[in-house]
């Protein structure tokens, strides 16, 4: 991308225009007047906020131009979709590209753009925004919020979150979404590339932002929920989020020292480089934030679940004593697991054992909640709604996901997985199947609300489920047996033997697609549809309307 | 909800995510997919140590002209010698050329620090390799001569004038062995 100055002047001059036309229909609309009413609108900022943030919410711009939680929320929502489109539509790509065991339509650079952008969207801007979103969202109801303050902030976080997206759009990087000290800063054509730059400081506003807003939901639970509810009869969707807000907290800052290292070391390589055996302090720093981060992704799904399924059983939760205490020991136990990634790195055979045994130990809470939910389900009355079909799959992609994971924990096992489509398969059942599946299983129940008291199309909504459970049946599936095979991943070309696996991988990458496109066509079929029931939801009975 | 808003969403994600598809997979100006290393079929080692007052300074020939030849993975082994920055970067030309680069990497600023970096050149053609924050005094010529089809791994050794020789250990199978200083090896 060679400067040009011609294009630099035409940027910032359209630029300036869209901000300046953004401003002037700021000023010109008062949305706060339309949903409040000309009495209520006029209340001090933190009132008429906390008004909005207790009504049912429907989707509308005039979301970016409000800050209280639900607009926030909303904004979260809206863009961390697009993001996950994008990002989906390049994991489609590297997919089809692996149709033929040589590099086909995809150059190995072009492979690792699309790599790069595929991890570091789907897991920051996807997995966690979408996170961020729904919290936003559904917290204040869920907790009676008294007093919405902090708008302002959330809103500014939410932009530099926007901003630390187009950044890893643009960056272009090709240092996967580990940004490795040495492949991070190979200035070749071929290396990492002077862009990964711009992933670095992506990675950190949007690290910043969710920090921030880890904060304010910690400080609306413990400070400012209604004192009607009690701690111990808190929602269990509050007690996911305290989790995840802690262990966001407590490592993601240890990954943002290393990053800001990193954005010194590609100007004067100091801190990371191999000569002085500091590269694996890198991976060490990372790691601590990087399998905090996929337990982030998880938890607030498990919230979900433990939220939605009495409401479709029609029973209270089979144990809630026993779902509090799997969150929170899931919040302690996933921050001492993070050298499993690191098994054949060199930590040492007793650290290796050490975060062998810890991996082992964190099965544990996480079979609690999944015996939690089946018991759940034995006891009530399930009603196989378009929701509850997303749980149930979710649970039974969880229990794979987690039954791989633990094999990857095992020492000696991992030297002959590590590297392989074993762990790209272990990790997509989950996020695919419980974190994608419940932001989608969300949105449905969301659905009537969100638009304004449309209904979704039913078997447009159970063709999308049923076209992405077995897309990610077919892809991780085949990934798995391709990886016990050794089917190395991160390549963009691969040895004949493994053609069968990868093909049919392709085929399920292609299914997903055409699932998560039916969502969204469904989606815009409502539009078209007349406004036929009321705006409540299963999830925030209390609002108003 | 306005009807608007479905439709708006729609062609954003429809946009967006075709848009940055596009971004992703399109070739990026002068250090794009054109510069690829070459394919090869044999391999050479090359230890250059990095000095502010030139390259190899402490050896018989400081800057060396190295001659190559196309089709050759070129090992580049290039160790800090002085505690302060460099970079390899080999450009086509007789002069130096930021903007035009084949390769161009950093060398980190501690002694005894080694980087790796591989190339083979396609084309045959004198290039100049210097370093980027001392272009006065570090900068010597690699002349790449193209392969003739086939040709053995004697013929190449045989190709090298001698007084460069000391400087380049050849090897004839990709296989080399990375000399680990004794810190590393322990366990942490
Ligand atoms: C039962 C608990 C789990 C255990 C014991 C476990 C174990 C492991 C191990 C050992 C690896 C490293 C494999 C390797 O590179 O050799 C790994 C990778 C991974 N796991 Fe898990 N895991 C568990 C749950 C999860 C969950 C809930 C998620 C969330 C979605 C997750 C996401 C990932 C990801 C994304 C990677 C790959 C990271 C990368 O290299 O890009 N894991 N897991
Ligand atoms: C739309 C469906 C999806 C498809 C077709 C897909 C496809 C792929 C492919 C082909 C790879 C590269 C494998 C390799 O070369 O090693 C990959 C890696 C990855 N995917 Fe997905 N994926 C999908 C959904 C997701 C979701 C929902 C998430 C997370 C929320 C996710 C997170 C990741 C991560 C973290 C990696 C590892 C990137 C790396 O190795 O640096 N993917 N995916
Ligand atoms: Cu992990």
């Amino acid at each position: 991308m060679g400067f040009s100055f011609v294009l630099a002047v035409f940027g910032s001059t359209i630029a300036i225009i869209v901000i300046m036309g953004f401003l002037l229909y700021y000023f010109a609309v008062d949305y706060r007047k339309g949903l409040l009413g000309d009495t209520n609108s006029a209340l001090p900022k933190t009132e008429s906020n906390t008004m909005l943030s207790r009504m049912r919410r429907e989707l509308s711009f005039s979301a970016f131009m409000m800050d209280d939680s639900k607009s926030i929320g909303i904004r979260y929502i809206v863009t961390s979709i697009v993001l996950f489109f994008i990002a989906g539509l390049a994991g489609i790509g590297m997919r089809l590209s692996l149709w033929f065991p040589n590099p086909s339509f995809l150059t190995p650079i072009q492979y690792n753009i699309l790599l790069t952008a595929h991890g570091t969207l789907m897991l920051y801007g996807w997995a966690v925004g979408g996170i961020l979103g729904l919290t936003y969202y559904l917290l204040p109801t869920s907790i009676k919020l008294r007093k919405d303050s902090l708008g302002t902030v959330s809103s500014i976080m939410y932009w530099m979150y926007l901003v630390g997206a187009l950044l890893l759009i643009f960056s272009k990087s090709t240092a996967t979404w580990y940004f490795y000290y040495p492949v991070v800063d190979q200035l070749t054509a071929s290396g990492g590339g002077s862009y990964s730059f711009g992933g670095l400081i992506g990675v950190m506003l949007i690290l910043t932002a969710t920090i921030t807003a880890c904060i304010i939901f910690l400080k609306m639970i413990f400070i400012d929920r209604d004192k009607s509810i009690r701690l111990s009869s808190l929602p269990l969707f509050a007690w996911s989020v305290v989790s995840t807000a802690f262990l966001i907290i407590s490592s993601a800052p240890v990954s943002m020292i290393a990053d800001g290292f990193l954005i010194y070391d590609l100007i004067n390589p100091i801190f990371f480089q191999g000569a002085n055996g500091t590269a694996l302090a890198y991976a060490i720093m990372f790691w601590f934030w990087g399998h905090p981060i996929v337990y982030v992704a998880v938890i607030p799904a498990f919230g979900l679940i433990y939220e939605l399924l009495p409401r479709f059983t029609g029973t209270k939760i089979y144990s809630y004593r026993a779902g509090v205490l799997s969150l929170l020991l899931l919040m302690v136990l996933s921050g001492t697991v993070w050298g499993h990634h690191l098994f054949n790195s060199g930590l040492g055979t007793v650290w290796d054992l050490i975060f062998s045994t810890t991996s082992f130990i964190v099965a544990i809470p996480s079979a609690m909640s999944v015996f939690n939910w089946i018991a759940t389900m034995w006891v009530g009355r399930v009603r196989m709604s378009v929701p509850v079909l997303f749980i149930i799959n979710a649970i039974i992609d969880f229990i794979i996901g987690g039954v791989t994971g633990v094999m990857l924990g095992d020492v000696g096992v991992n030297q002959l997985l590590h590297g392989t489509y074993a762990v790209t398969a272990h990790f997509h059942f989950i996020l695919l199947g419980l974190t994608t599946g419940m932001a989608f299983a969300t949105f449905y129940v969301l659905f009537p609300t969100l638009t304004g008291g449309r209904n979704y199309n039913i078997p447009m909504a159970k063709v999308h489920f049923y076209l992405t459970s077995i897309g990610t049946w077919i892809m991780s599936g085949f990934w798995l047996v391709g990886g016990f095979a050794g089917m190395p991943r991160r390549v963009a070309g691969y040895f004949g033997i493994f053609q069968t696996y990868q093909d049919a991988a392709a085929i399920g990458g292609v299914v997903l697609g055409i699932g998560y496109l039916i969502f969204l066509i469904n989606f815009l079929y409502s539009a078209y549809k007349p406004v036929e029931t009321g705006t409540g939801n299963a999830l925030e009975e209390e609002a108003v309307a | 909800m306005n009807k608007t808003t479905p439709i708006a969403i729609f062609i954003v994600v429809l946009l967006a995510a075709g848009g940055s598809f596009i971004w992703f997979v399109e070739s990026s100006g002068s250090s794009g997919s054109t510069n690829f290393s070459a394919t090869y079929n044999s391999t050479q080692l090359i230890v250059l140590y990095a000095n502010a007052e030139g390259w190899n300074y402490n050896s018989s020939h400081p800057n060396p002209t190295l001659y190559e030849k196309t089709h050759v993975l070129l090992e580049f082994k290039v160790i800090e010698q002085d505690n302060l920055p460099h970079t390899l970067t080999i450009n086509p030309g007789i002069n130096e050329s930021s903007t035009n680069t084949v390769l161009s990497v950093n060398i980190p600023a501690v002694t005894g620090s080694v980087v790796w970096v591989n190339w083979s050149f396609a084309n045959p053609g004198i290039y100049t390799y210097w370093c980027e924050v001392h272009p006065e005094t570090m900068v010597g010529k690699l002349v790449v001569n193209s392969t003739s089809s086939n040709s053995t791994n004697a013929s190449v050794v045989s190709s090298v004038p001698p007084q460069v020789t000391n400087l380049i250990s050849y090897s004839s199978s990709v296989h080399y062995k990375i000399t680990v200083r004794d810190e590393d090896d322990e366990v942490w």
